[in-house]
């Protein structure tokens, strides 16, 4: 499936394809790949190409789609068109039946069309084109003329007559380049194409006598291509009437300039209170059903060690990896739904100036924002940016967003320590980290040389996007990260568990490693091995080192054994609480209510006793800035690779060390 | 003739020149010929929207200022 952006290619393929569809990412590259295998009476697979304009990439998407036509060539091109823009769909159309390949045309958005009061006549368009053209709506499921129209699909004949000093050099061209669509992008200065080199001198040649002649062939070809494009248009298309864009009406309220910041900051907490209000009950089920199975393990009298490699060990790391699958779920829920409503593309619009000093686009902001709440979600957010440079500085600079998990640490700290401006660390805290993050972006751009951001890039009209699509995108995403990151943060947990609990000779390994540590951390103001032990599981996740403090300033308890039976009521119990916890959720959308655990005080005084004011802060901004936990490793991995994963680390223990001991020396 | 940014809003325009590198805005459809209208201005002054024919573009200012532009008699 090929076509312009937002032409309606991913209902399409859902609507295709129902259930099989599935995302990856494509081979060596971050960038998102829909897909579905289907059964015809033999097996297919239907690819959905990122969108693109034309044939000579711009974006790393087009990059993409080319190398795919052209080293890869389809058995099929399904080339998606939009119904109500139909002249620039065109232009498109015809670029790649330049290429030679065999196509069907499947006018989508016929419904779109129509409200616009155009008609389209598609038999008119089969005869202009002389291939076959199936019309469809595919948001509503309306698609059943495509599979027999591709039946008849056949390889097309180039309709494009370009000015004649251009044909003149495709003519000199054809002994070497036989294909027309390739000629072309030769002579635009496309450098990725499979051609001899004596191809590439002749095509050197004839673009410097062009150039000569102050002629661009890209201009020329568009050119062209638009005429064509306009006189098929003009056969196929009757405007019926003129009515009134709904998206122009809808800017003008959803950009005003006094409306537009207010009603952004809105959909942005609806976004993060959809998320994680949401979201929280089902994560606590997912601490109750942890409990519960890891008593039942204790309630079969195990040997001791094995008891806890299941229970602290393999329940612990599923458990980690189950409890982000509600956030992500609906995160992807409440993203696609911004994104295929075209929401997004106008939040972009709003901020993008506040943006461009950090050198990232608008779109940048969101998943920045959705760091505070979880780093996990928002690094996946990143795959709605374009450009993979802005994807990678996005995606480093979103561990330092200081997320909910790293709160119970500040308040902890900040209250035992700075009683009386407790609030005021914690914000400092999180603004430092804001800075922080969009400094790394600053200083990757600068490195990268990457631009300054997209400076232009098309408004989608407005949509309701449909639910299944929705549904079955933002569930897709959420298997590709059980998938992906989900080995590696239960390998790390059962790292850390044998880290902790098998005996050594000499003693627990945990302490050992964490006094070792601990002179390192004398000059940021830590003496006490207790404190620098605590960061170690905090790798995993920040969740668990106030925990960790807890046991190893006061040992831990023991689980209590539980029963069959009672551990089931207990589950339906929560389950029904997860319930009630949801409409609740719902309910709240629109509150601001923010709720500090209180934390135990017998650990307040040790602490106390344990590290002075200004080593307390130095931790703070230390648990603050190093690498948040394995999951959000795990899934910079995913986006960035495994070698600017490890980069991210050690960028990060840097940072963290180096501010931790200015803060320890500089602040009194 | 004058770059896009100097269009008033709400003036319909012809685009006389884009500098021929800058594929990117060719192919959003920022072409020589092409029908050009500027329809706000982002809260911030930057970026602008515009409408090319049927299509709705982002442009950061930096981008519009390459766009030389020949405003319509008629403003519609």
């Amino acid at each position: 499936m090929v076509g312009g952006p937002n032409t309606g290619k991913s209902s399409l393929i859902n609507a295709l394809a129902g259930s099989q569809l599935a995302v990856g990412n494509w081979a060596g590259t971050t960038l998102e790949r829909l897909s579905a295998r289907l059964d015809l009476g033999g097996p297919v697979e239907l690819v959905d190409l990122p969108g693109l304009y034309s044939l000579l990439a711009t974006s790393p998407e087009e990059t993409l789609v080319v190398r795919e036509l052209l080293q890869n060539p389809p058995d099929l091109v399904l080339n998606v068109l939009d119904g109500g823009n139909l002249e620039r769909s065109l232009v498109l159309t015809l670029e790649l039946m330049e290429l030679g390949l065999p196509m069907v045309l499947v006018v989508n958005l016929l419904d779109e069309a129509e409200a616009k009061g155009l008609k389209v006549d598609l038999q008119a368009l089969e005869k202009a084109l002389g291939l076959p053209v199936a019309g469809t709506v595919a948001s509503r499921g309306q698609v059943a003329e495509v599979w027999p129209k591709v039946r008849e699909a056949r390889i097309p004949t180039p309709m494009v007559l370009y000015p004649e000093p251009l044909e003149r050099a495709l003519d000199h061209l054809r002994p070497w380049v036989p294909n027309r669509a390739l000629a072309l992008l030769a002579l635009m200065g496309e450098e990725n194409l499979p051609l001899p080199p004596e191809a590439w001198e002749a095509v050197r040649q004839e673009g410097s006598a062009l150039a000569q002649a102050g002629l661009d062939p890209y201009l020329l070809a568009l050119e062209a291509r638009y005429a064509k494009a306009r006189e098929i248009h003009d056969k196929a298309v009757q405007r019926v009437k003129s009515l009134p864009s709904l998206t122009e009406r809808l800017d003008r309220v959803v950009l005003h300039p006094l409306l537009g910041l207010p009603l952004f900051l809105l959909a942005l907490l609806l976004t993060f209170r959809f998320t994680f209000a949401l979201s929280a009950p089902w994560v606590d089920l997912m601490g109750q059903a942890q409990e519960v199975l890891s008593r039942w393990i204790v309630a079969l009298s195990l040997p001791p060690l094995l008891q806890s490699f299941l229970t602290e060990g393999v329940v612990a790391g599923v458990g980690t990896v189950l409890a982000f699958t509600p956030v992500l779920l609906l995160l992807y829920l409440a993203l696609g739904f911004l994104e295929l409503s075209g929401f997004l593309a106008r939040m972009a619009f709003v901020v993008d100036r506040a943006m461009q000093w950090a050198g990232l686009p608008g779109k940048a902001f969101i998943p920045l924002v959705l760091g505070f709440g979880c780093n996990v979600p928002a690094i996946y957010a990143t795959r709605t940016l374009s450009h993979p440079l802005d994807r990678l500085r996005t995606a480093l600079a979103i561990p330092f967003m200081a997320c909910g998990a790293r709160l119970p640490v500040f308040t902890l700290f900040a209250f035992v320590f700075f009683p009386e401006k407790a609030f005021l660390v914690v914000l400092g805290l999180y603004l430092l980290g804001l800075v922080l993050g969009l400094f790394t972006a600053l200083l990757l751009g600068k490195l990268l040389k990457a631009g300054r951001g997209e400076g232009a890039m098309e408004l989608p009209p407005y949509r309701f996007p449909p639910p299944r699509l929705l549904w079955r995108l933002a569930w897709a995403r959420t298997q590709s990260f059980l998938q992906g990151a989900g080995g590696p943060i239960l390998l790390a947990v059962l790292a850390v568990w044998a880290l902790l609990h098998l005996p050594f000779p000499g003693g627990s390994p945990y302490a050992a490693l964490a006094q070792a540590l601990t002179p390192l951390f004398h000059p940021l103001g830590l003496e006490d091995w207790r404190l620098v032990g605590a960061l170690i599981p905090g790798f995993i996740a920040k969740e668990v080192v106030v925990g960790t403090l807890g046991v190893s300033f006061f040992g831990s308890e023991g689980l209590m054994p539980l029963g069959l039976a009672e551990g089931v009521r207990a589950l339906i119990d929560g389950l029904l609480s997860a319930l009630a916890g949801t409409l609740h959720g719902l309910g709240s959308l629109f509150s601001l209510h923010l709720s500090l655990a209180p934390e135990p005080t017998p650990l307040q005084a040790a602490l106390k006793e344990a590290v002075s004011p200004s080593g307390a802060l130095a931790y703070l901004v230390f648990v603050l800035l190093y690498t948040p936990c394995v999951a959000t490793l795990a899934a910079l991995r995913q986006v960035v690779g495994g070698k600017g994963a490890l980069l991210a680390v050690g960028y990060q223990l840097s940072l963290a060390y180096l501010l931790a001991f200015l803060v320890y020396r500089i602040l009194p | 003739m004058l770059p896009l940014t100097q269009l008033p809003p709400g003036q319909q325009a012809r685009i006389l020149r884009v500098p021929p590198e800058e594929k990117r805005l060719l192919a959003l459809g920022l072409r020589p010929g092409a029908t050009v209208e500027i329809l706000l201005r982002a809260p911030l002054g930057d970026p602008l929207e515009v409408r090319a024919g049927e299509t709705y573009l982002l442009l950061r200012r930096e981008a519009a200022k390459v766009i030389l532009v020949e405003a319509s008699r008629e403003p519609t």
